[in-house]
């Protein structure tokens, strides 16, 4: 029922959206743990356990530091992993490489679109600050306090609509684009393998290591011809 | 006047909401005052005082969630000693000020850049694998050491004070931080080492080419400043070229 799973998106999403910054931080909103949640309530874990790699590396370096807003990967990772999964439904094969690649490129804009959304919302939480120090003024110390629970509010209702938004988005698009040209599936899938090496460049990156780029690089090398020598032992 | 235990485990838990209403202007003033008021409410019988207090605490405050929760119970050591009259009331908040900057560069140091994505980067390689399994044996590992420090920062902070700040040096978190990155880099390029013929796609050559071309080539764009999402469709697009490319290669022999 596509109605029940938009909703179940909406939930998750809107709880991601929480759980990154107003409550606990417990890395169940980062992709690792979100596309395969996602992937789960929607019925395909295979879909979400493949998406949550790739996506992670690729926003391994959205942290929120100091005052600044970083992407909201999050909300990326529910929308990106549900279009997915319903496009892949909806085609009738699943989560293939090129509906993977594809359901990525339209959905990817939530991350940034909610880096907007949060920095309303913070703009917003001020009014909540001011409220509080009426409040105390008033004689009212508990409720004045207790402000602090409305401002997870927002970023839930944030989750809970650029969630379902985006993936409706992959999920009508997806589909369509592949129906109209049924060829493309092919080099879509290599591109699909180009956005996942990128993605492991970007984790890297992200990590600012000393040496980084000699040990990512090594570490790539090294993992190539270890697969290569197993590969031809194997045969 | 000391506050009770199960009033600490209130704040603990209330910590965890600090940055609930985050705001432009006052940042975490809200979450601190909201954590703390449970204890507050224990040392200040008298309404007045107890709002003098919590006034104190809605002042400006921003530092990494993790490591706020020093401050927290940093905060609580001293605001019984105001009530017990052995302080004046500004030392709390002076005591806040002092420290937010220097616990917060150790906690982004430490938790936001190395510990979290390197749990991150180890997740994913895992996943690639092992499946869900990985996914539930790195969130319990995170969190293992990441509840275990917040919990010992709040009750060190707690019982030391101002001496906290002694208790954080000898944990060599900056240290430790190094290697996790450096752990890190090493993870994400056996990932997109390993990725082809796990990921749902074929161990064909030129997905292996595009692989790791994507991972060599993208390292170099983004660090020239390019942003995830716009090299994902740089690479995207390469891909899907190479690929065409590659068709009208062979179509032509």
């Amino acid at each position: 029922m596509p109605g029940l799973d938009y909703l179940l998106l909406g939930l998750v999403s809107g709880l991601a959206a929480i759980e990154r910054k107003g409550f606990l931080q417990a890395m169940l909103s980062r992709p690792i743990a979100l596309a395969p949640a996602v992937g789960l309530l929607l019925g395909d874990l295979e879909a979400g356990l493949r998406l949550g790699p790739p996506l992670e590396l690729l926003w391994l370096g959205a942290v929120n530091l100091g005052a600044a807003l970083p992407v909201n990967e999050a909300l990326g990772a529910a929308a990106v992993t549900g279009g997915a999964v319903l496009a892949g439904r909806a085609l009738g094969g699943g989560v293939t490489p090129a509906v993977a690649v594809l359901a990525l490129l339209v959905a990817a804009p939530a991350a940034i679109l909610g880096r907007r959304a949060d920095r309303w919302a913070e703009t917003r939480n001020e009014r909540l600050a001011e409220r509080a120090e009426e409040l105390l003024a008033c004689g009212e110390p508990r409720a004045a306090v207790r402000e602090n629970l409305i401002g997870l509010l927002r970023p839930f209702a944030i989750g809970m609509v650029l969630g379902p938004a985006f993936a409706a988005l992959a999920a009508g698009l997806v589909p369509l684009l592949l129906r109209s040209v049924p060829s493309a599936s092919g080099p879509l899938a290599i591109g699909w393998a180009a956005c996942w090496g990128l993605a492991a460049a970007a984790g890297a990156r992200a990590l600012r290591a000393r040496l980084g780029p000699v040990l990512f690089l090594a570490a790539l090398a090294a993992g190539t011809l270890g697969s290569v020598l197993a590969g031809s032992a194997g045969r | 006047m000391k506050v009770r235990p199960a009033t600490l485990v209130r704040v603990f838990w209330r910590c965890l909401f600090l940055q609930a209403a985050w705001n432009r202007r006052g940042m975490q003033n809200l979450g601190f005052a909201y954590a703390i008021d449970p204890a507050l409410r224990a040392l200040y019988p008298d309404a007045a005082r107890r709002e003098e207090a919590l006034r104190r605490h809605l002042l400006f405050f921003n530092c990494h969630p993790y490591t706020a929760a020093a401050i927290l119970g940093g905060a609580i050591h001293h605001e019984e000693r105001v009530a017990s009259g052995l302080e004046p009331p500004d030392v709390p908040r002076d005591y806040k000020s002092t420290l937010q900057g220097p616990l917060a560069a150790v906690g982004d140091g430490f938790f936001w850049t190395a510990l979290r994505p390197f749990f991150g980067a180890l997740g994913a390689l895992g996943t690639l694998l092992a499946g869900w399994p990985a996914v539930v044996a790195t969130l319990i590992l995170y969190n293992a050491i990441h509840l275990v420090l917040r919990i010992h920062l709040f009750v060190a902070g707690y019982r030391k004070g101002d001496a906290i700040v002694g208790s954080v040096a000898k944990l060599s978190l900056p240290a430790v931080a190094e290697w996790l990155r450096a752990a890190g880099a090493v993870l994400a390029g056996l990932a997109a080492a390993l990725m082809p013929g796990r990921a749902g796609l074929p161990a064909a050559p030129l997905a292996v080419a595009a692989s790791l071309g994507g991972a060599a080539f993208g390292y170099l764009v983004l660090a020239r400043g390019l942003r995830p999402v716009p090299a994902a469709y740089a690479a995207a697009a390469a891909g899907v070229a190479a690929a065409l490319a590659a068709a009208g290669l062979g179509g032509g022999h």
